[in-house]
């Protein structure tokens, strides 16, 4: 591909707009084939896909219904499930007060919650759109992944461990090492949140990991780096839920905003990075 | 064609023997020494795969084909394309799946057709158990106008497969057709491309197969035989190559021919539903991204939320970071200095040549590559979220990823030209090599 002789074949103009920036992500899921959808039997039951999000900490969760149809779903489990996801949403403090008058009496799991992780982008994002012969970009400010959460299941092995013998249950429980990048809840929940008599003992499981993991060691306390993913997390669990409105590909709203993404200008822009720029920083970067 | 048989070779007649013999035997060894060993081909009668056609035959076979190479062989290929044949299942073991083919089909295989989630409408349920999901028919096998071809080809192939007698009870299933049964089912993984031409060749050889058992010598050949082994010779290298070579080629043409598609045809317009059926696609530029600005200053009064209206000032209107502002942060946001500059113009144009290229020229003689990047398998969404109206809206689903790099030819002879001057730590060293400052 070094010949300059190479045959041009089409030239498209390329347009740039950032009319809708910086709030246009690119969402992730854990889907081969299928799209994001309700399952026809939950759609007729009337649920929906709800979306909410914590806009300080960046955390967006989905909540996706599932199929409830009785060949492809154990209701009994899923009754125990949802007390668990019940109970579990309470420590967390993640009820939305749609959940609580919903679920009413028998709370039941219905749906996939999905959670995001941010992930740091790699360059500059753009979303490009070929329309009219005229490639349309627009820069994509975060894109995040998302993962269905499982943490009930903590609270359901926890029921478990605690009529079994209330001994190692923090330890057991905490299946990988903790991972000072990782803020997964669960853990640091249980240190907190269990009963006075759960605590002492929790602390002395904390410093005896530490121990394992070579950091510091305070004895009878957390080491910074705990307490630093203590405070994010704490953080995180106070902020509030905000419900989002979700609308799906077909529908009107989405229809206006992805027009918005187009470039709707002619004119040239000028560009201010010379080539030497350009090479500079991309070495730099 | 030598008479010795190497010793490895011998031992192999009688007992399978796997590695040396198989792999190393398809490529590199051509003798057939074989002759003698005529009796043994009477074992080896490659037939289509694990289909309940000739079922004694199935399973010696699958343990015989590692002997065979060598005894095949009037000659050459064919007896590497025997046992190929013969074993379909063993290979396509190694070499099936939906990430076999690399990055590029699984991508493109996986990619979905209808860039927005435009959905068939809901359908009632019926009976459940064979009842169709909605989203299945549109998102099920994610087929590509060009990939709908060959699959359809292969499912004609499977049809006509002739299946054994079900037990009561018993549903008989194609695996492929398992995703289309219920919302809720599994997901098929797609097979092998080259399943379809694997078995054609099976046959082939097969017929070579039981025209051999007549006979012994190497020499002796008789004009149906020949025949058939011409038949199968050319199979067998067909089959070869369609393992060899069809990976990498095809491969390769793919992504070619896909990025040139992706951009040239501008005018498919697919309006079936009302949706526009334009693809999003997802470009992944070097941080940082050119800055533009506006030439003309904004006295358009549409422009929207300009903060500087001073036309000379260099720092209006910018959509990403500015090298002089800013030091180039890592972080992805883009609008962090100015939230209140918009820009909406045309920065540039992409150029699509014959051998393929596709480039991007933006101002200021900045040329960049596109090239097709890892198609990610899973679902993505470009979303809009606008906390103002408490709304999260899906533009659509990421058709295709592609990277864009700066076309390193370009800088070069831009900085032979004008970089030597500037201050910006270009400086010649003695022997007349540009020193790249890389520590800044």
């Amino acid at each position: 591909m070094n010949a300059e002789d190479d045959r041009l074949l089409t030239v498209l103009p390329i347009h740039l707009s950032n009319a809708l920036a910086p709030n246009v992500h690119i969402h992730q899921f854990p889907l081969l084939t299928r799209p994001l959808q309700t399952p026809p039997s939950a759609q007729a039951a009337g649920k929906r896909i709800v979306f909410r999000v914590k806009p300080k900490v960046r955390r967006l969760e989905v909540h996706v219904p599932v199929d409830t149809r009785p060949e492809v779903w154990n209701s009994e489990r899923a009754r125990d499930l949802g007390i668990a996801r019940v109970e579990d949403d309470k420590e967390k403090n993640q009820e939305s007060q749609k959940t609580k008058s919903r679920e009413g009496e028998e709370p039941r799991l219905s749906e996939i919650r999905m959670q995001s992780e941010q992930v740091p982008q790699q360059g500059a994002y753009m979303l490009g759109v070929v329309r009219d012969g005229r490639l349309h970009l627009h820069p994509v400010s975060e894109t995040y992944q998302l993962r269905p959460t499982l943490t009930y299941m903590d609270v359901l092995s926890r029921k478990s461990k605690r009529r079994t013998g209330a001994g190692d249950d923090s330890d057991s429980d905490d299946g990988p090492p903790p991972d000072p990048d990782d803020e997964a809840p669960p853990p640091a929940v249980k240190k907190e949140k269990k009963q006075p008599t759960g605590e002492a003992r929790e602390v002395q499981v904390a410093a005896r990991r530490l121990d394992r993991e070579g950091g510091q060691a305070i004895q009878g306390g957390l080491s910074a780096v705990r307490r630093d993913m203590l405070m994010t997390m704490r953080a995180e669990e106070e902020e509030a839920w905000e419900d989002l409105e979700y609308c799906d590909g077909e529908t009107e709203e989405s229809g206006v905003a992805y027009e918005a993404v187009f470039s709707k200008r002619q004119e040239p822009l000028e560009c201010k990075t010379t080539v030497a720029d350009f090479l500079k920083n991309t070495s730099n970067s | 064609m030598a008479d010795g048989n190497t010793p490895a070779s011998q031992p192999s007649n009688e007992s399978p023997d796997p590695s040396p013999s198989k792999a190393i035997g398809s490529l590199a060894k051509k003798q057939s020494d074989v002759t003698r060993l005529g009796t043994q081909k009477l074992k080896f009668v490659p037939t289509l795969p694990a289909r309940r056609k000739s079922g004694g035959e199935v399973k010696p076979e699958e343990h015989v084909p590692k002997p065979t190479p060598t005894e095949q062989g009037r000659g050459r290929g064919r007896g590497r394309g025997g046992a190929r044949g013969g074993a379909p299942p063993s290979v396509e073991m190694t070499a099936s799946g939906p990430f076999a083919m690399g990055p590029a089909l699984a991508g493109s295989s996986t990619r979905r057709s209808a860039p927005r989630s435009n959905f068939t409408p809901i359908v009632p349920l019926g009976p459940s158990a064979s009842s169709l999901g909605s989203g299945l028919t549109s998102s099920a096998p994610p087929t590509l106008k060009r990939e709908t071809d060959k699959d359809a080809q292969r499912v004609k192939v499977e049809d006509e497969e002739a299946y054994s007698e079900p037990d009561e009870g018993v549903e008989i299933v194609d695996m492929d057709n398992v995703r289309q049964m219920d919302w809720m089912a599994p997901e098929s993984l797609r097979k092998d491309k080259d399943d379809a031409k694997r078995r054609k060749k099976g046959a082939k050889v097969k017929k070579e197969g039981k025209a051999n058992l007549d006979k012994k010598g190497k020499g002796v050949a008789q004009p149906d035989a020949m025949d058939v082994e011409e038949e199968a010779e050319t199979a067998a290298a067909e089959v070869d190559l369609a393992n060899a070579v069809d990976l990498s080629e095809s491969e390769d043409e793919e992504e070619l021919e896909d990025i040139i598609e992706d951009f040239a045809l501008e005018s498919e317009q697919l309006e079936e539903s009302g949706v526009p059926q334009e693809r999003l696609y997802f470009f992944q530029f070097p941080e940082p991204f050119p800055t533009f600005q506006s030439k003309q200053p904004p006295p358009d009064a549409v422009s929207i939320d300009v903060d500087m209206p001073d036309p000379s000032d260099p720092k209006g209107k910018r959509v990403s970071f500015a090298e002089d502002t800013k030091p180039p942060a890592p972080a992805p946001a883009k609008e962090q200095e100015a939230p209140n500059t918009t820009l909406d113009g045309q920065i540039g144009q992409l150029e699509i040549y014959a051998s393929g290229a596709v480039r991007m020229r933006l101002g200021n003689g900045i040329l960049l590559d596109v090239a097709a990047a890892t198609q990610p398998s899973f679902l993505q969404h470009a979303v809009h979220l606008d906390m103002a109206a408490k709304r999260l809206c899906v533009l659509g689903e990421i058709n295709k990823r592609f990277v864009v790099t700066p076309n390193v030819d370009a800088l070069l002879e831009d900085l032979a030209s004008i970089g030597i001057h500037t201050q910006d730590a270009l400086q010649i060293d003695e022997e007349g090599l540009i020193k790249m400052d890389t520590d800044s």
